[in-house]
């Protein structure tokens, strides 16, 4: 045991130190914890204060309008918000259905020596950046859908009566639905990736006791391991939606930069992110820079609601399996 | 308690148990008073009362849930790294009450070593574990240091395995080998009272028995207090032994006395296999 | 038709549904990297590296791009990284179960998946009116603000994983808890923290929202912070939508640099991943 005093004198001294540094590194790292949510308030004040001449000079009717004059200084976020909201929900529509078979395959069908190996290629697609999706769209995949796929839909969809408007041309390839399209491809690992992690939640037991009765792989999926799962489904649905609304590059590659809304989803249009990011370093005029930033404020007020609801949903779902 | 009884209690040998005759007089290290402890508002101990004597070993019976490794870690007060814990009462280290609020906690610490059920070496270099605890409170030259670090590893008779790869991390022992290099880490910041909690119970018979030579020759120097599953070897390594159930204090006393003449039938019961 | 037959050929249908869905997901990975290779391969030539980013109708290369990026992705990833391990570290090791901790964890993952075009208009506000002009102070900014999410998420898992008897063993030496924190906790999490780094590059690598109103572009070779500087997003997004033949071929050059350096850091960290766990 120390004995001497002076050794027992370094010793206390050097716990006062160590007392020292418990005190700084615990202010140091709850300072730094601290300017994550300084960062989103100075994102919301910052997007606020930028927008408030904009909203001041249109009021409500900014989200209603769908003028875009940088002329006559008369802007509206109508036909932008209809973009987003256009080519986010067919990224959806046709992001799920096969997320949700790339989660089911991996899952429940696929040999184990051949999971890994599947799950990081397609979790390459999440890893590949925005503009090369749109560097792609633009000179490959667009050409490609005006050749072949949007004659083929004029033809077949676009004669049938009612939702024929729908699917008007000209075939410009450029358009809502190409863009939606890629935003689906891109949008769809993290799903199918999240779908995956809730799915191996599933307690073994559970759906052996189905398979023992004889149920299909089907039924064990969509009856058993679903319903299991579905809060966390829906989250992992909703952040899909979340990084949808938010794609940029890509999309403003693909969309055709139109300020207006058709009823077809041939033609071209605009996104929130689209117009930032073609018109905002050329925007003249405080007015014109203000309604930009009024964008982005909706754009940020609606994907904030929408990622929360994800996070909330994952987060009942982790108390759920006790995590 | 019947013949039948005590030799299914006692085991046949006690080969490493010095003479009582050359010990010396069992001091009382450590005094523990009135300590109940409380896990949130369940309330895990109550009312332990009880010494440990100083080069001695103190044994800690009981079924799983009793208590035992809860009160190892009232003493040297590990449970303040969890909010919700908290142990009221007095624990008397040299006269000097540890549980008292204002206390240094991390002085106390380093008086006090503990080893722990699984091992646990540090992502370190062996020479750095072993010298980890040390650096934290005494600035040693480096010839100091590794005399030091050295003495440990003998001490836990480990030195021989490892004299040549001290550089290499310390993950790369043995199960045996770790708890053992977790044994040189404790004792190598010299401490006063040694806590093993169940110390090997995740290793195979032959480092167990090594385990429990190490503890038999640790003795002379330190106060130990052992908590252990495993009956036999409190019979056969501890001089005094606490048996404790549901967080009480059943009884406490000189191990040869419990194993052949326990006071209470609950500790009759348990040593004789009726329940645990 | 009977049930159980009708049940087995719905089976065989869902399952050459999902067969057929992964085979999508996979065409499109193989379609975009080929026609990437393809189309990029042509533009990689010496002068790629050697040559500033020419004016229409001249040959050039995209040296000056290749530096602004790898000059702002170093500052973003130098200011952020930091920044997201101490804060990651408050998590994992300081806010057990306290509202600020949780709040602080739901506004990281949010701002995780946060539109990055809206960190590119944050930081014009915060740093580029004020400044009065663009600058690759403020993209590396930019960057770093999409750092940090990451990395304050792969450091609080990191942390997380580390066993608490191993802090448990440090405390019973009497370790102050910092010492903890940094000999030990840092040591047995320090693989899983270098790939979240590394993932966090190659992230922001590729972005290129964040960039356009912040360090905006520059033609020329340029070494000074506090101008625009030119880097390889903007330079594709510049080049690729104009009409211009050579500018184009540029372009896909540069999407193919930037999509190997993407590819290589992420199988590189998936590889330290695994190799890790293997290695224990």
């Amino acid at each position: 045991m120390p004995a001497d005093i002076a050794l027992q004198r370094v010793t206390a001294e050097k716990s006062r130190h160590g007392a020292a540094g418990d005190f700084v590194f615990r202010h140091l790292t709850f300072l730094f914890a601290l300017l994550v949510l300084l960062i989103l308030g100075g994102v919301i004040v910052t997007l606020i204060d930028g927008a408030i001449p904009a909203l001041r000079t249109f009021g409500v009717a900014f989200l209603f309008t769908d003028i875009w004059n940088p002329v006559t200084q008369k802007f509206g976020a109508l036909a932008p918000m209809y973009g987003t909201l256009v080519t986010s929900a067919i990224a959806m529509v046709v992001g799920i259905p096969v997320a949700f078979g790339v989660a089911m395959f991996i899952t429940e069908i696929c040999p184990i020596w051949l999971k890994r190996p599947l799950a990081t290629m397609i979790e390459l697609l999440a890893a590949i950046p925005s503009i090369i999706y749109g560097i792609w769209g633009l000179f490959v995949f667009a050409p490609f859908v005006q050749q072949y796929i949007e004659p083929a839909i004029i033809d077949s969809l676009g004669q049938v009566p009612g939702i024929g408007a729908l699917f008007a041309g000209p075939p410009l390839g450029i358009g809502v639905l190409t863009a939606g399209f890629i935003l689906a491809i891109m949008v769809l690992p993290f799903i199918s990736s999240i779908m995956r992690d809730v799915f191996e939640t599933v307690p073994a037991m559970l759906k052996e006791s189905a398979y023992g009765l004889g149920a299909t792989r089907t039924e064990v999926v969509l009856r058993v391991v679903l319903p299991y799962t579905r809060i966390g489904v829906v989250g992992g649905i909703m952040l899909g939606l979340g990084r949808a609304l938010g794609e940029t590059m890509a999309v403003t590659f693909v969309i055709g930069n139109a300020h207006r809304i058709s009823a077809s989803i041939l033609q071209p249009g605009t996104t929130i992110s689209a117009s930032l990011a073609n018109e905002f370093t050329e925007a003249v005029g405080d007015l014109y820079l203000s309604s930009l930033v009024a964008l982005g404020l909706i754009l940020f007020v609606i994907t904030f609601v929408v990622l929360a609801i994800a996070k909330l949903m994952l987060l009942r779902l982790q108390k759920r399996a006790g995590g | 308690m019947s013949p039948a009884a005590a030799r299914h209690a006692m085991p046949m040998s006690r080969p490493n148990l010095p003479e009582t005759e050359a010990q010396p007089a069992a001091r009382q290290k450590v005094l523990i008073r009135n300590v109940d402890f409380y896990y949130g508002g369940f309330k895990a101990l109550k009312t332990i009362t009880l010494p440990l004597h100083d080069k001695r070993v103190t044994a800690f019976i009981g079924p799983s849930g009793c208590g035992k490794s809860t009160l190892l870690r009232v003493l040297n007060r590990i449970y303040e790294l969890y909010p919700g814990q908290r142990a009221t009462g007095e624990v008397l280290v040299d006269g000097e009450n540890i549980l008292s609020p204002g206390l240094d906690l991390n002085l106390l610490r380093a008086r006090i070593g503990m080893v722990f059920q699984k091992p646990t070496p540090f992502p370190m270099s062996i020479y750095d574990n072993i010298a980890f605890g040390i650096r934290l409170y005494e600035k040693l030259p480096h010839h100091e240091l590794d005399d030091r670090v050295e003495s440990a590893l003998r001490r836990a008779a480990l030195w021989d395995e490892v004299r040549d790869k001290l550089r290499q991390s310390g993950l790369g022992l043995s199960g045996g080998q770790q708890q053992r290099l977790c044994i040189a880490r404790a004792i190598a910041v010299q401490p006063e009272i040694l806590l093993l909690d169940e110390p090997a119970s995740a290793l195979d018979p032959i480092s167990t028995q090594r385990i429990e030579e190490l503890i038999a020759e640790l003795k002379a120097d330190y106060c130990i207090a052992i908590v252990t599953h495993n009956m036999q070897q409190a019979a056969r390594s501890s001089d005094y032994t606490a048996f404790m159930y549901l967080g009480e204090l059943i009884e406490f006393d000189e191990t040869e006395r419990i194993f052949t003449h326990p006071k209470q039938k609950h500790t009759e019961d348990y040593i004789t296999g009726r329940f645990g | 038709m009977d049930t159980y037959a009708r049940r087995r050929i719905v089976n065989g249908l869902v399952m050459t549904l999902c067969v057929a869905a992964t085979g999508f997901g996979l065409l499109w990975l193989v379609l975009v990297l080929w026609t990437l290779l393809w189309n990029g391969v042509a533009a990689v030539t010496p002068a790629l590296f050697a040559q500033m980013t020419p004016p229409p109708g001249s040959a050039g290369g995209l040296l000056n791009a290749i530096f602004g990026s790898v000059v702002m992705t170093l500052i973003g990833t130098v200011i952020g990284t930091p920044t997201g391990i101490l804060a990651g570290t408050f998590l994992a090791e300081y806010s057990r179960g306290s509202k600020f901790g949780e709040v602080v964890r739901f506004i990281n993952d949010i701002l995780l998946s946060a539109p990055s075009i809206i960190v590119g208009l944050f930081v014009y506000e915060l740093m580029v009116v004020r400044m009065g002009h663009f600058s690759a102070w403020a993209g590396a900014v930019a960057l770093a603000i999409i750092v940090i999410p990451v990395v304050v998420r792969t450091t609080e898992d990191m942390l997380n994983l580390v066993p608490n008897t191993l802090r448990e063993a440090a405390a019973a030496l009497g370790s102050p808890k910092w010492k903890v924190i940094v000999m030990v906790s840092y040591r047995a999490a320090i693989q899983g923290m270098v790939t979240g780094v590394m993932l966090a590059v190659a992230r922001i690598a590729g972005e290129t929202a964040p960039l356009l109103f912040t360090a905006l572009n520059n033609q020329f070779w340029s070494t000074n912070l506090n101008a625009p500087m030119a880097n390889l997003p903007v330079v594709i997004f510049q080049f690729a939508m104009s009409p211009y033949a050579d500018w184009q071929v540029l372009a896909w050059g540069g999407a193919l640099l930037i999509t190997i350096t993407v590819l290589f850091l992420n199988i590189g960290a998936r590889a330290l991943a695994s190799w890790s766990t293997f290695k224990q």
